[in-house]
């Protein structure tokens, strides 16, 4: 690996840890994992931001322009990280338990099956040019533009591009979609001194490797043990559909997935343990959706609409949510919906369509032929193993354990916000080919798979009620709250 | 001791029943195929590409002008409807080649069905004839193709020789509709753009029902049945429950880990090795990759000029548009039915029969449309038109 390349790898994952320990400075337990898995994914996306900031007027030398800015970034970030953790008292290290033999074994050969398809995945990624149709028909085009012509120039609609409004600008199917991982791409094949793909696409592997991460140390945060920790971990790196995105890399699904599940997690540990840090992280990696997939905004917008119900006190929250539902169902009825979505536009929604400004319009309609196509994704193809089998059985069994938390609770209503809106989309609009096809419904899905796998780790560990008066799982959790 | 003898016959019965039902085998039918015809390869005659009898087998090692190989036999009318599995074994045959299954049927003469079949890999491979479309009648003549695996291999370097060994036929038997649910369940998939979108719905026609529900299905019912043969206590049922379904995750696992490996072996077999030009190279659509390198190359000589690409493929003329960056280019469809191009714009027409270059009217028609143009480059399929306004 060249010294650039290096630099490229080791800036961005230095900023990331340095962020992150900037803003939450608390110890917890899996902190070390947590630390380096946001670690890895704030890098990428500052990355991408100094690059959209620095090297526009010179992307073919995207590293050299922006570095310097990541660098001071790194060592401010450092600085205060540092500071913050000389203040904090000193926290005795807990020690761990000692695990029975087959609960070793059982870890090490999880351990051993995921680091076996990270490495299938790495090797797939750095031998094979892009592959998937999306990767370079809508999120590599930008970047390699800028990266070759030398210099940024704007994406616009067809008509303009007509126009020649501005005069150098390019236009494409995806020319509305947004440029985060455009400019991180920007960066690593000016790291790389030319438009090699695998290098370019060599984030996907570590942002795998960061989810994973992240979750094994939120999860571990968030009151499982080292072996339910690493269980669950193995679940969800075991998932095949996260695996092929890491392997063929290129899509944003990934992405969107692994910041709305750390979000959701940071979210989660602010509910639990009112960390302000973690509100922080999770109000971050929740307003960077829309810069990766205009789902985002949606995703954003259903977390926010969660969080502020959450926020409610709970005698008011029904009445708060029903007025506002109601007043939303009355307006799309009477057609004067219309909503600002970052990316989207003025999202108009009435009875008979939606309007998406840069999409078009979705009819509105039931498409019974798409119940199909749903059912084969969820419960018969290998997208999942058996995730969607498993989730509603442990949902059933697990109910008052899901009741008895307001962070399951939350998470739950959150998941179900979001499994309407897939409902929706694909049952509802003309969307429903896409699920009739299979083309689209399980990367959107996908979305949702790491804090569906959250909610059943959460349930699958709580304390069973029956039992609560026994040792609780969560007695060093309330502690820290 | 009775009831675990009584619970383990019943677990058997239950994914016999399970098994059957996946296979679609019915109980009637025989353990055995009562009928089989068996082909040795060097039956078959080489309709396309060049192979040679190594004993009962046939050597096939090279393939035809269009990149595919293709071996049939004549069969005296054989009754489609009397076999119902079709069996193949091939030795060394690599991953970057695809197979089907050719036949040709009494009533149709003319017409050569075919269908993609599984990666033969080593040892028997089973295809449920049942699920294969057109497979009725009388049978004339049966065959196989190999060929670059679509959308995946580039087809330079897609040949390897490899040995044809046997294929035979089997009346219907439990035997055959279990070795061809065998095939399905844990035979390799080769990646397919798809992929990225799903895993399970695949190129090869015949496919068998999912693993999956059928899966889960035998778990429940071997669970329910352990339950009551054996008066589990409901902690037992739970534990139980619990240690079945983290058994079957694992199988599930197992079987995709093992898959992964074998679409991974085909990137290695294609890639590793190499410098990444050469890699880059070796894109499975190289035509386009040349074409653009041709655009390139043309379009460096000239000022920049916005150009719009058409082509019959949406994939191609996309890929064209990515692989000629950074010019600057936009599908022509996109542009139609918004204003017209400037005069300076180009058109670029890639394997197009749609959109014509009219010489008479010195136009470019296609889509009910027609361009006032004058050809400026020309390479292969690849034509540059400059355009000049309303013919």
């Amino acid at each position: 690996m060249s010294g650039a390349l290096l630099l490229a790898w080791a800036l961005p994952f230095a900023s990331g840890v340095a962020a992150y320990c900037a803003v939450d400075a608390r110890a917890a337990p899996g902190r070390s994992a947590a630390l380096a898995g946001y670690g890895i994914v704030f890098g990428l996306l500052l990355a991408s931001v100094a690059s959209a900031l620095r090297a526009r007027a010179n992307t073919a030398h995207a590293l050299s322009a922006a570095a310097p800015a990541l660098l001071l970034f790194a060592l401010l970030a450092g600085s205060a990280a540092w500071w913050r953790i000389r203040r904090r008292d000193a926290v005795a290290p807990v020690p761990h338990a000692k695990l029975e033999k087959w609960k070793t074994v059982l870890i090490i050969a999880a351990l051993f099956s995921l680091a076996w398809r990270g490495w299938l995945a790495l090797r797939e990624v750095l031998l094979r040019p892009t592959y998937p149709w999306d990767a370079w028909d809508a999120w590599a085009v930008k970047s390699k533009t800028w990266f070759l012509l030398g210099h940024y120039a704007p994406f616009v609609s067809a008509r303009d591009w007509l126009a020649q409004h501005p005069p150098d600008a390019y236009t494409g199917p995806a020319w509305s979609y947004p440029s985060a991982l455009a400019w991180m791409q920007v960066w690593f094949a000016s790291a790389a001194g030319d438009w090699i793909e695998p290098l370019v696409n060599l984030p996907w592997i570590a942002l795998w490797v960061g989810l994973l991460l992240a979750h094994y140390g939120q999860w571990r945060a968030l009151g499982l043990s080292r072996p339910q920790a690493v269980g669950f971990v193995y679940l969800l790196g075991s998932l095949p559909l996260l695996a092929v995105h890491a392997a063929l890399a290129g899509y944003a699904d990934l992405w969107v997935a692994t910041l709305l599940g750390l979000a959701l997690l940071a979210w989660l540990r602010w509910i639990e343990q009112r960390d302000r840090g973690q509100l922080l992280i999770a109000a971050l990696c929740a307003c960077a959706l829309p810069l990766l997939k205009l789902e985002g905004t949606i995703w954003l917008l259903l977390l926010a609409a969660v969080a502020g119900y959450g926020a409610l006190p709970r005698r008011r929250r029904k009445m708060v949510a029903a007025v506002i539902v109601l007043a939303l169902v009355a307006m799309a009825l009477i057609g004067k919906l219309l909503l600002p979505l970052y990316g989207l536009g003025w999202v108009s929604v009435g009875t008979q369509s939606i309007d998406v400004p840069v999409l078009g319009r979705l009819p509105i309609g039931w498409h019974p032929g798409a119940v199909g196509g749903l059912f084969s994704s969820l419960f018969a193809q290998s997208n999942w193993h058996l995730l969607w089998w498993l989730t509603p059985v442990l949902v059933v069994w697990r109910w008052r354990a899901l009741r008895a938390r307001e962070a399951t609770r939350l998470l739950a209503l959150f998941l179900c916000a979001g499994f309407g809106f897939l409902a929706f989309l694909f049952l509802g609009t003309d969307a429903a080919r896409w699920a009739e096809s299979f083309t689209a419904f399980n990367r959107l899905l996908m979305h949702v798979v790491p804090a569906t796998v959250t909610l059943c780790a959460l349930l699958y560990c709580a304390p069973h009620p029956a039992r609560r008066g026994r040792a609780s799982a969560y007695a060093p959790l309330h502690a820290q709250a | 001791m009775i009831r675990g003898f009584g619970c383990a016959l019943a677990l058997a019965l239950i994914w016999l029943l399970v098994l059957g039902c996946a296979a679609q085998v019915q109980w009637r039918t025989p353990l055995r195929p009562e009928q089989r015809l068996t082909f040795d390869a060097s039956q078959f005659r080489v309709v396309m590409g060049a192979a040679s009898e190594d004993g009962g087998s046939l050597r096939v090692g090279a393939v035809g002008e269009d990149g595919s190989a293709l071996q049939t036999v004549p069969v005296a009318r054989l009754r489609a409807a009397d076999f119902a599995s079709l069996r193949y074994r091939f030795d060394g045959f690599p991953r970057t080649l695809e197979l089907s299954f050719v036949f040709r049927r009494a009533d149709a003469p003319d017409d050569v069905q075919a269908v993609t079949v599984p990666w033969p890999g080593d040892g028997w491979r089973s295809v449920d004839l049942g699920k294969v479309p057109g497979w009725q009648g009388e049978i004339t003549e049966l065959g196989f193709a190999e060929y670059a695996t679509p959308q995946i291999a580039p087809e330079s370097s897609a040949f390897r020789p490899f040995r044809f060994d046997r294929a035979e036929l089997w009346s219907p038997s439990w035997r055959g509709s279990l070795a061809a649910l065998y095939t399905s369940w844990f035979g390799y998939t080769p990646w397919a753009l798809l992929s990225i979108s799903a895993l399970g719905p695949q190129r090869e026609v015949a496919q068998a029902a999912a693993l999956q529900p059928f899966l889960v299905l035998g778990g429940v019912l071997s669970l329910l049945a352990a339950a009551l043969i054996l008066r589990w206590s409901r902690a037992q049922v739970r534990r139980r429950a619990l240690v079945a379904a983290v058994a079957l995750w694992v199988l599930l696992d197992l079987i995709w880990l093992e898959d992964l490996r074998a679409k991974h072996q085909l990137t290695e077999h294609v890639y590793a090795g190499k410098t990444w030009s050469e890699r880059a190279a070796l894109v499975p659509d190289q035509d386009v990759r040349l074409a653009a390198e041709q655009l390139r190359g043309y379009f460096a000589t000239q000022p920049p000029h916005q150009l719009l690409v058409v082509s019959d493929s949406k994939f191609v003329f996309l890929r064209l548009i990515y692989q000629m960056l950074p010019l600057n280019a936009a599908p022509l469809e996109q542009a139609l039915g918004l204003r017209w191009p400037r005069r300076d714009a180009r058109f670029v027409v890639f394997q197009s029969s749609q959109w014509r270059y009219d010489e008479k009217r010195g136009a470019l028609t296609g889509a009910g449309r027609a361009f006032g143009v004058e050809p400026v480059f020309e390479a292969g399929d690849v034509h540059v038109y400059k355009f000049r306004g309303a013919p």
